[in-house]
């Protein structure tokens, strides 16, 4: 059997590339495209690593086969931050709270909490935690990172940031 | 070597590429960890994801869901809104946008807490196989699969007033854990009296079974902490929970009717929205 | 929300504590790294993805103590995809002796078995493919006979007269220069027992804990050039990966590279040298770059955990609360293989009695073998369990003399110029002040005696 071509728009610019078959999105986004922000931890969809948006909703990539998402848009963390640099609401209260140790998580936890914060600009605490209930940590015990969504949010709010993610239909 | 997948356009293309061998691969949330981090054998999947096979219709209070209806889109419609408990008890919201309502039939027990709901619900499920589409009961299809070549295409059920409708699932953790005992109920109550009772079980045997015992504990009287408590105690004859990482058959036993009297009661071990 | 610091309390050993001059400690200081992990930038091994990649997968073993009769590997080489199997035969110097460097023996686990398996899950033959799923199938079609013989999983088993040996050296515990355990005698516990009102003999028991890092264990190694070998590793310790993947592969330390130092989550469970010295040999075998990386699966069940431990502590004790005399006996659950674990028993030993003065301390600290997965470093491991069963005493004894559990800690707590069971003078002892502080923020009232006790005032004779 052989590979396939693959389109992807990737943090809104059009990709392309040949994948074998039975290729996860995972692999696909970190060996074909060199977008690596996504992790590896587990390849069951128990620890959240490889967490990304496909058509805008929050996804294991390690449980997606490429294939069957050609055409789809993705964002991942390497999309985040602007042209110049500057960082999002996220990344900015990620770095400022603390909120990354070993940083294998971090990638996966700002990819679940973009997507609350585009459906619910005025989160709960419960609401953060459903969020990320996808996404293990095993260095903070989570409350940074708790605090820094909600910081993230208070954030947004503040300077009144259209979020830039849409629900696929 | 990882399996090819073919990715049919419609429900009759899935058909009639499923060969023998092929699995069918709905959301892949039991499936790819299975093929990407084992040696299985599997050569084949065949994606539901392009065959026209999500979305959901209601008439008439009665609700027909196409298998690959993802658990996610199910939560979000207003019209099921009853089953929102169920929805939201399953895994993570990652999970949930991939998993299907079709896939949750097949995945292993204490997984596939809808299918304990739609036993409850007894659902109807439509397979499709080469000689035409069939319906047929839940019960039937959770305990024997569907034949080979055979893939499930739809699922109807009744959709319960939410004051007939009872479901709780005991976890060990609040959020993203499998089932020690789950618990969904269909019970019509008429002049004070239980007319008739559907007690559904997860994590209480290989498969969801329905609790027949305590449904005929329950039907005729009222549904009051006394004959809950009888009826609680009388679900434990109907399992045969086995060990696993998550608990031990006999912590199950022993919780079961705790878990049966907590739903039918609508006792919440917490209050809604508290940490 | 700003991050809020504490500041340090200088109120405390205020003649000890000099010029004040720290200019970061009370600081709060951003990681160098935090900026590369909120953008996706950081490192980790398998975020480096050479042309030619090679995969390496691990056939285990099933049993939990066996002789391998026959390894077959012809299936394995037939697999599509499959261009090379190693086994012990393949590895140079084929043993792995975390410490060997500054003198600790015996050799005892080899890098893969000759021939026999002491744990379920022991690597036995690798399996090198152009692609993961590739490797998978091969290490899957290589075929092993076994014969089994007894395993024991408990320590006190394990010790019991009539247990055969799992080891290659006759005993299934680790020889501390000739003895059968870590031993501590100061004054004379059985006399104090005679004396003492109270005598307790409490019994403690901990599982095994697995790390469980977001990231899981693995390296690749990269052939140069130049000749080198460069190793991309996770390893919490650069330089034990380093030297002992030079000693297993016999060459100078100035042919390996190492690359590491970026961690996803480590709690000490990165600290031994397994993926390392075979990922080289392969890379070696082929001249191409190999990546060995755990399954989430053999994270869970292989790779090592915080050892398992059996604490029991017998304490003779007066009616007021002072301990005249601790005996402790220790069994830390080793596994199958050292690592680790002899000197997390020496701390263990070292530990005792705990942060009490005790005039009488007796301690047998045995490092047992078993046929488990090998444990080793984990988050203080030798002093965390210890602890755990120290302080669970404390409780207990407190609770048995209807005594304040905080001031029978400080009654016994120890000073500064207090000799130690291990025959240390304590100094900088803190543990009064800790106490005092903690009951004062949590609003527990302690009498005037405690209150004014000090860690540097001398104990009365």
């Amino acid at each position: 059997m052989r590979s396939r071509v693959i389109e992807l728009v990737v943090n809104d610019e059009p990709q392309e590339f040949l994948a074998p078959p039975g290729t996860t999105l995972l692999i696909a986004l970190r060996e074909s495209l060199g977008l690596t922000a996504v992790k590896r931890g587990c390849a069951q969809g128990t620890c959240g690593a490889c967490t990304c948006l496909l058509d805008g909703e929050a996804v294991m990539s390690c449980l997606v086969p490429v294939e069957t998402v050609d055409g789809a848009e993705v964002h991942t963390l390497e999309g985040m931050a602007g042209p110049d640099g500057e960082l999002d609401e996220l990344q900015a209260a990620f770095l400022e709270g603390f909120a990354t140790q070993c940083g294998f998580c971090t990638s996966g936890m700002i990819m679940a909490a973009r997507v609350l914060l585009a459906e619910q600009p005025d989160p709960s605490r419960e609401d953060v935690v459903r969020a990320i209930s996808g996404n293990v940590c095993r260095c903070t015990g989570y409350e940074s990172i708790i605090n820094a969504i909600l910081d993230a949010a208070e954030r947004r709010r503040a300077t009144g940031a259209i979020s830039y993610t849409e629900k696929g239909a | 070597m990882l399996p090819t997948v073919e990715i049919p356009e419609s429900l009759g293309e899935a058909v009639g590429t499923l060969g023998d061998g092929d699995l069918v691969l709905a959301g892949g949330t039991e499936l790819v960890p299975r093929v990407t981090t084992r040696a299985t054998g599997v050569s084949r999947l065949v994606s539901l994801r392009r065959a026209g096979l999500a979305g959901i219709e209601v008439n008439g209070g009665r609700a027909v869901v196409g298998a690959a209806t993802t658990l996610a889109q199910l939560g979000r419609d207003e019209r099921l809104a009853v089953l929102r408990p169920v929805v939201e008890s399953i895994a993570s919201p990652t999970i949930r946008n991939l998993a299907t309502v079709g896939g949750n039939l097949f995945v292993r027990q204490p997984y596939g807490d809808l299918a304990v709901a739609l036993l409850a619900l007894d659902a109807e499920v439509s397979v499709e196989g080469s000689g035409g589409n069939a319906s047929r009961p839940i019960a039937g299809v959770l305990e024997d699969g569907v034949a080979p070549r055979e893939l499930v295409s739809r699922v109807a059920f009744d959709v319960p007033d939410p004051g007939a409708w009872f479901y709780t699932k005991a976890m060990r953790r609040r959020q993203n854990s499998a089932s020690i005992v789950t618990v969904a109920a269909a019970v019509l109550v008429e002049d004070g009296r239980v007319a008739s009772a559907r007690i559904a079980l997860g994590g209480a045997g290989a498969r969801p079974v329905r609790a027949v015992s305590a449904e005929a504990a329950l039907t005729g009287n009222p549904l009051d902490r006394r004959h809950v408590e009888e009826a609680a105690d009388a679900a434990v004859e109907d399992a045969s929970p086995f060990d696993d990482a998550y608990a031990s058959a006999w912590y199950r036993r022993r919780v079961l009717p705790v878990h049966v009297r907590r739903a039918l009661l609508r006792e919440s071990d917490r209050p809604e929205g508290s940490r | 929300m700003a991050l809020q610091t504490e500041q340090i309390d200088r109120s405390y050993f205020t003649t000890e504590r000099g010029e004040d001059d720290h200019a970061v400690i009370g600081t709060p200081v951003q990681r160098a790294d935090a900026l590369g992990h909120v953008t996706g930038g950081t490192e980790f091994f398998e975020d480096v993805n050479p042309t030619g990649l090679l995969h390496l997968k691990m056939h285990r073993s099933e049993r939990h103590h066996a002789l391998l009769k026959r390894v077959d590997v012809t299936k394995a080489l037939e697999v599509p995809g499959v261009v090379r199997v190693l086994t012990h035969e393949d590895v140079p110097a084929n043993w792995y002796t975390i410490l060997r460097l500054i003198g600790v023996e015996p050799n005892d686990e080899p890098v893969l078995p000759e021939d026999r398996v002491l744990y379920k899950g022991e690597q036995i033959v690798a399996v090198i493919a152009t692609s993961e799923a590739a490797a998978l199938d091969g290490a899957a079609a290589v075929e092993v006979e076994y014969e089994d013989l007894p395993a024991v999983f408990d320590v006190e088993e394990a010790l019991a007269e009539g247990t055969p040996a799992i080891k290659p050296h006759g005993t299934n515990y680790f020889l501390y220069e000739g003895h059968h355990c870590r031993r501590i005698r100061f004054g004379d516990v059985d006399a104090a027992f005679e004396e003492a009102d109270h005598v307790f003999e409490w019994r403690y028991q901990s599982s095994p804990i697995e790390h469980a890092p977001t990231e899981p264990t693995g390296c690749i190694v990269v052939p140069q050039a130049d000749g080198r070998l460069r190793i991309h590793s996770d390893t919490q310790a650069c330089f034990f990966t380093l030297d002992n993947a030079a000693l297993i592969l016999e060459t100078p330390f100035s042919k390996l590279r190492l690359i590491g130092g970026t961690v996803g989550g480590g709690f000490g469970g990165k600290v031994d040298v397994i993926v390392e010295p075979i990922a080289c040999i392969a890379a070696m075998a082929t001249g191409k770059p190999v990546k060995y990386v755990y399954g989430r699966a053999e994270e869970m069940q292989v790779s090592s955990p915080r050892a398992a431990e059996r604490v029991i502590i017998k304490d003779g004790v007066m009616a007021d609360g002072t301990i005249v005399a601790r005996k402790v006996t220790l069994y830390v659950d080793a596994g199958a293989y050292s690592r680790h674990s002899p000197y997390g028993t020496t701390k263990a030993a070292a530990h005792m009695p705990g942060p009490y003065t005790i005039p009488n301390v007796w301690v047998d600290a045995h490092c047992v073998y078993t046929n488990r997965t090998p444990a080793s470093a984990m988050r203080g491991f030798g002093v965390t369990i210890a602890d755990f069963a120290l302080e669970s005493q404390m409780d207990r004894i407190a609770r048995a003399l209807d005594m304040d559990p905080l001031q029978l800690r400080l009654k016994n707590a120890y000073r500064d110029g207090d000799m130690k069971a291990h025959r240390k003078v304590a100094e900088g002892t803190a543990l009064i002040e800790v106490i005092q502080r903690g009951a004062q923020l949590v609003g527990h009232e302690l009498p005037g005696e405690y209150r004014g006790l000090s860690s540097t005032d001398p104990r009365e004779a």
